[in-house]
């Protein structure tokens, strides 16, 4: 060793801080996990959607559970625990959900929020195909949030994981934490690239025209794509619609259910027809064993 | 002469007459390349530099149109060139500044502390930047330094990169002094950073529960060793080429010498560790273990037996039992290049196995497969980040010798 005592003294101490500074602020982060969310009286929502629609016992599910998210609303945010449960008896693959999705967020190309997975199974002649809906599963332990190298994806109070679209730098380390796959890189991709365009191509496909242009209304926020702006670049993912529930409407998937096969609503609210189906059946999550917790049950 | 002598011995008559410069040039030698070669080198970097510019253009112009990842396998080559690009500036740096600490001959001269300072460097920036082109949103890159999230192995990596950066520099500007006493105590925890970042690496895959192929204690472990695998290779590599420097010739060989048996034990501790993932993975013989089945039976298998086993291990093992540095020098270089694959199989494996069965076939995309093929803008956006880590080096090692020269100092 050809460093004297002084210099030994002075090289410990530089790594010993080295050491403890780097732990300090892992420590730190780990016991500061406030997300800064609004919450209390300031987030109740007196809607009045439905206030003159009488219930009655044989309406459809859909109104019971456009009640039990006004319900829902009236609670401040952090009373509120979304779930949704979703009946694989009812479900008829008709993908009705994902392009339900697809039409309300204005997903582009390669997005995609809650694809239906088709599986086949026993043997021919006697063979059965089972179709599993798989939406953001908001998961209560979601391992997307701490990969997350900004603190641009957290949980909110009420249990769904957002993804600030201004602070997401597209790392995509979200998207291989995610064990469900449920998240999604917009590339800048538009179904409109690379069409025909004919003689009045200017007049239909012009830029005042240009449907993608348009934006989409997630997070309560009007996202225009135009020009690589967010959402290209960004992770993104299933919010349970969030910007149609602080109006008091439901998921676009849950409203374009032909089967009536997704539910939705607070399980903290024992009267909720959510609460009441996962009570009554035997419901399972998607992959138990990763100890994500997920919000999203399966009625098998 | 003593220096001629030793050229002599390691390389033969060429080498000697290539290094006799350094003899009157004690500060740095010009590399002992023959003008042929060394024109041959350029005309490689430039044709490397000007596609790289073409992939570049595309990047900027097109974004991420013309990359053939996707949201099922995010991270594709360039990923795999950040932590090849990291893992030889931790290695490098561990192995010349920890010999320059502790005292060992042919490394104890500041003059070669610069050159690995430099080389480092010249890993560490294109690796920077081959992520940076990668990111969704590059000019919100420095959020990471604003609203960093220490729960999150990236922003941790992130930072001591950063650290260890800022930390060399420091050095290198110390090994100016003629007698700092802040040089050695700042290389302790440089050297720290420089054995903690490769590791952090492997643990950046290792914490992410989702993919099984990745989560997996060994692999900070198998990332460290093929950081010190990769950058004593390519400290030998360059040490080879530039000759003794300002060492003498004895040290200069002793040096080789060490770096050889560095990267031979860093060999075949990485095949070791390699052997036991993946025997353990096979060896229930109804075991359905994909991700190494891809890796050995893929479509890119030869990645595996080719590039990896026998382009990057066994040929480089066997040329390192020679006598010959020449055969050194090829075998240095062959496992500094090679040694990529070891991180591409790490990579792509782990991101190609879904959790979900069937999810691929849900919704139909090009961006939503288990597959994924580079794409030509990405090996064009890879020769650029090669082309720029020569240039770094090539120039950093200019500054060397002018900074030298200004502050009067012949090590």
């Amino acid at each position: 060793m050809t460093m004297d005592r002084r210099e030994l003294v002075k090289a410990g101490a530089l790594t010993a801080a080295g050491v403890l500074a780097t732990g300090a602020l892992v420590a730190r982060a780990r016991l500061d996990r406030e997300t800064g969310d609004p919450q209390g009286e300031g987030t109740v929502r007196q809607l009045t959607v439905l206030n003159n629609i009488e219930p009655r016992f044989d309406e459809d599910v859909l109104l019971r559970m456009q009640r039990d998210l006004v319900k829902a609303m009236a609670k401040p945010v952090e009373q509120r625990r979304w779930v949704m449960v979703i009946d694989h008896r009812k479900c008829v693959g008709c993908h009705a959900c994902t392009i339900g999705c697809v039409a309300e967020n204005k997903l582009p190309p390669g997005v995609v929020y809650r694809p239906v997975i088709t599986e086949e199974r026993g043997e021919f002649p006697n063979v059965h195909l089972k179709f599993t809906p798989r939406p953001c599963m908001q998961c209560e332990r979601p391992p997307c949030v701490p990969v997350c190298p900004v603190k641009a994806t957290w949980r909110r109070p009420d249990g769904i994981t957002i993804v600030d679209y201004d602070k997401c730098i597209g790392c995509r380390y979200c998207l291989t934490a995610c064990p469900y796959g449920a998240r999604t890189s917009d590339f800048g991709l538009h179904y409109m690239d690379g069409a025909a365009v004919g003689a009045d191509g200017a007049a239909v496909m012009g830029p005042e025209q240009k449907l993608e242009d348009l934006p989409n209304y997630e997070y309560g926020k009007a996202w225009s794509r135009d020009g690589h702006r967010s959402p290209v670049g960004n992770a993104r993912k299933c919010h349970f619609c969030l910007h149609r529930l602080e109006v008091g409407q439901l998921p676009m998937c849950v409203t374009t259910c032909i089967g009536r096969a997704t539910y939705f609503g607070d399980a903290s609210d024992p009267d909720a027809l959510v609460t009441e189906l996962i009570a009554k059946n035997n419901v399972y999550t998607l992959l138990p064993h990763k100890g994500t917790s997920p919000r999203v049950f399966y009625i098998a | 002469m003593a220096q001629r002598n030793a050229a002599n011995s390691m390389g033969g008559s060429k080498m000697a007459s290539l290094h006799s410069t350094s003899v009157a040039e004690p500060v740095a030698s010009p590399p002992p390349i023959a003008p042929p070669i060394r024109l041959l080198f350029w005309a490689l970097w430039l044709i490397a530099l000007g596609l790289g510019l073409v992939g570049v253009y595309q990047r900027w112009l097109l974004g991420h149109l013309p990359a053939g990842y996707g949201s099922f396998v995010p991270w594709g080559l360039w990923v795999a060139i950040y932590f090849h690009g990291v893992g030889i500036a931790g290695g490098a740096f561990l192995l010349g500044a920890g010999g320059f600490l502790v005292g060992l001959p042919g490394f104890r001269n500041p003059a070669t502390l610069r050159t690995v300072i430099v080389l480092s460097v010249a890993a560490v920036i294109p690796a920077f930047l081959g992520v940076w082109l990668d990111l969704g949103h590059m000019e919100r890159a420095a959020f990471i330094f604003f609203s960093p999230n220490f729960n999150s192995m990236m922003t941790l990596n992130a930072w001591m990169y950063n650290a260890f950066i800022i930390l060399a520099a420091v050095c290198w500007l110390l090994t100016f002094q003629r007698r700092s006493a802040w040089l050695k105590p700042l290389l302790a925890p440089a050297i720290l950073f420089s054995i903690m970042f490769p590791s952090q690496s492997g643990a950046f895959f290792g914490v992410v529960e989702a993919k099984g192929f990745w989560h997996s204690a060994l692999l900070p472990m198998l990332f460290l060793a093929s950081a010190i695998t990769a950058g004593g290779a390519t400290l030998l590599a360059v040490r080879i080429l530039l000759g003794p420097g300002a060492e003498s010739a004895a040290d200069h060989e002793a040096a080789v010498r060490r770096l050889r048996a560095v990267t031979l034990i860093g060999l075949t501790v990485y095949f070791v560790f390699e052997f036991a993932e993946f025997s353990i993975a096979l060896w229930n013989p109804d075991v359905h273990a994909p991700a190494i089945e891809l890796i050995l039976r893929g479509p890119y298998w030869w990645v595996f037996w080719i590039v990896h086993l026998i382009l990057g291990g066994i040929l480089p093992f066997v040329l390192f039992l020679t006598r010959r540095s020449n055969a050194w020098l090829i075998a240095a270089i062959l496992v500094g290049v090679c040694f990529i694959s070891a991180r591409l199989n790490v990579l792509i494996p782990g991101q190609a196995v879904g959790e979900l069965e069937g999810l691929q076939d849900a919704f139909h995309h090009e961006r939503l497969k288990y597959i994924y093929h580079a794409t030509p803008m990405e090996y064009f956006v890879g020769l650029f980040l090669l082309a720029v880590g020569v240039a770094v080096f090539f120039l950093g090692s200019k500054i060397n010798d002018v900074a030298a020269r200004h502050f009067g100092l012949h090590d």
